[in-house]
Parts: C-alpha cells; sequence; structure tokens
C-alpha cells in the first residue's frame, strides 16, 4: 500500500494553485477569500459568518476536492484532518477583543467568539464534508513539514484510517498562508508522501 | 414603523453576515428562525447582543427572545415600545 499525495491546493494573498494548476482571481474586494468564494460560485451562506481562518481552510478544501471523486452527503469514517499553524486563532481573538475592549461599549459578540479556537476550521471542514474520522490542530512556530508528516503518519497507525486531509493553515495580520493536500492509502504508485514534497508544494 | 423595519434588516444583514441578502429580499413578517432567514442560535445571541446596542434594550432571559425574534416586525414592534435609545 502506498501514502499517496492525491491533492494539493496552494492559496496565499498572491497564489492560489491547486494540483499544478494556477488559478487567476480577479479581486474586486477588500476581502480576496469572499472574491475566491464568489469565482467557485458556492452556495454556502455560512461562508460568511466564518473568521478568516475558516474561510481560508474551507475554500482551500473546496478546492483540494473539487477534482476528486467524493461524496459530501456521505459520512466518511476512514477520513482524517490534521491541521498546523503558527499564530492558532489570534487573528480572530484580536477582533473579538474589539468587542470586550471598553467598559462603556462592552458588547461581547458570540458569533465572533465562537471562532476564537483555531480547531473550529477542522469543524467547518468536517462538517461541509461529513468527516467523521480523528480531527487534530497543532501549533508550531514555524511551518514544519516534519511536523506534519510526524502527525499524518501517526493517524494512519489507526487502520480505520485511509484518508487524511492535512496541511498548514495559518491567517494573521490579513497575511494567508495555506498549504492543504489531501493523503491517500492507495494501491497505485503517484506522488509519495514525504518530507520532501510537503516542503516542495509549500515553496 | 416601516422606517425601523427597514433600518433593523440592513442592521441584521450587517450583525449576521448575510452578505447575500438585501433588505428586499428578507420578509419582514417571514419567521427569522428554522424557515425564513434559517438563523440559528449563535444568531440568536447576536440579535440579543444587537438589541442592547442599538436600542439599549436588556433582555434578561433568553427565552424572552423566542418570542420577540419570531419575524423582524415584531422585533420593530418590540424595539419602539421598549427602546431607550
Amino acid at each position: 500500500m502506498n501514502i499517496n499525495i492525491a491533492s494539493y491546493c496552494r492559496l496565499t494573498n498572491h497564489k492560489l494553485e491547486v494540483n499544478d494548476i494556477d488559478i487567476q482571481i480577479q479581486k474586486t474586494e477588500a476581502s480576496s477569500l469572499n472574491d475566491i468564494y464568489r469565482h467557485l460560485n458556492l452556495s454556502y451562506p455560512k461562508f460568511f459568518k466564518m473568521d478568516n481562518l475558516s474561510k481560508a481552510g474551507f475554500l482551500a478544501s473546496e478546492l483540494l476536492l473539487k477534482n476528486i471523486i467524493i461524496d459530501k452527503e456521505t459520512p466518511k469514517k476512514d477520513m482524517a484532518i490534521v491541521l498546523m499553524n503558527r499564530s492558532a486563532s489570534l487573528d480572530n481573538d484580536r477582533t473579538y477583543q474589539t468587542t470586550i475592549q471598553y467598559e462603556n461599549n462592552f458588547f461581547p459578540s458570540p458569533s465572533v467568539f465562537v471562532y476564537t479556537l483555531s480547531n473550529i476550521v477542522n469543524g467547518e471542514i468536517a462538517i461541509r464534508n461529513k468527516i467523521m474520522g480523528e480531527s487534530s490542530f497543532y501549533i508550531s512556530e514555524n511551518f514544519s513539514p516534519e511536523k506534519i508528516y510526524s502527525a499524518v503518519m501517526n493517524t494512519f497507525s489507526d487502520p480505520n484510517i485511509n484518508q487524511v486531509i492535512c496541511g498548514w493553515v495559518d491567517y494573521e495580520f490579513n497575511e494567508c498562508d495555506v498549504l492543504l493536500l489531501l493523503i491517500r492509502k492507495e494501491n497505485q504508485e503517484k506522488i509519495p508522501f514525504n518530507v520532501n514534497n510537503i516542503y516542495h508544494l509549500y515553496t | 414603523m416601516e422606517a425601523l423595519i427597514l433600518e433593523l434588516k440592513k442592521e441584521i444583514i450587517e450583525v449576521l453576515n448575510l452578505e447575500e441578502l438585501t433588505p428586499e429580499d428578507i420578509n419582514e413578517d417571514a419567521p427569522l428562525f428554522v424557515e425564513g432567514l434559517g438563523l440559528d442560535s449563535i444568531d440568536a445571541l447576536e440579535l440579543i447582543v444587537l438589541m442592547e446596542k442599538n436600542y439599549g434594550i436588556k433582555l434578561n432571559n433568553a427565552a424572552e427572545g423566542r418570542d420577540i425574534f419570531k419575524s423582524v416586525r415584531i422585533m420593530a414592534e418590540y424595539i419602539a415600545k421598549n427602546r431607550t435609545k
């Protein structure tokens, strides 16, 4: 059995690449994430309620799975999610802080508060695709292919897991930095899942 | 009342991030939850914050919201009677 990179998506402020194909999107709004959502013709109004980190991870997962035969409505117990970033949910935490900063204007926002955890992005991806396997989110000071590789291989030690959405999902100070990979156990040998290939796709 | 209903629709769109809707898309007599706009429990909490922040109305019991948030019109009527700002 081979462990392959079945699909990947690289999303930054300046680059959108899915499986070696550059996607050009005309920027019309302050948030390019909203532009990507509209470009994809998605009909998922909850997207606009998400924080930037979840929006970035959600969009990358949509692109990652776009050309993969995957039934979003079928529960997937053999699929896991393993994500990592540097800034956790600090981008949204700061937004929340603005709602509680001043005693005379103290209106904590419930809808902002629910995104003050970085692993909420896992939940958004899991809900959208009915992914029922293990879900984990790690914080690392820097992008680390070694840590991603290790966490994914550890996840595959569960014999029930055959595919993993993994990667780096970071968003802070309007800087989006995402690399998502779909890793699958497959009979054929394709792009092998290893540290070098993770690094290569990120850079 | 119609001006308040329009104002409320705009505020609801803004605080609940209903980006793909315009005030004209919201039927002021339609249920806000489950049917109609299909809002959820977090949206309900956000509406409670909106009532206090924009109109000075503090709901002490979240269950009160069930009756007040039945539709935009009912919400507007409640605000008109109870607003302090």
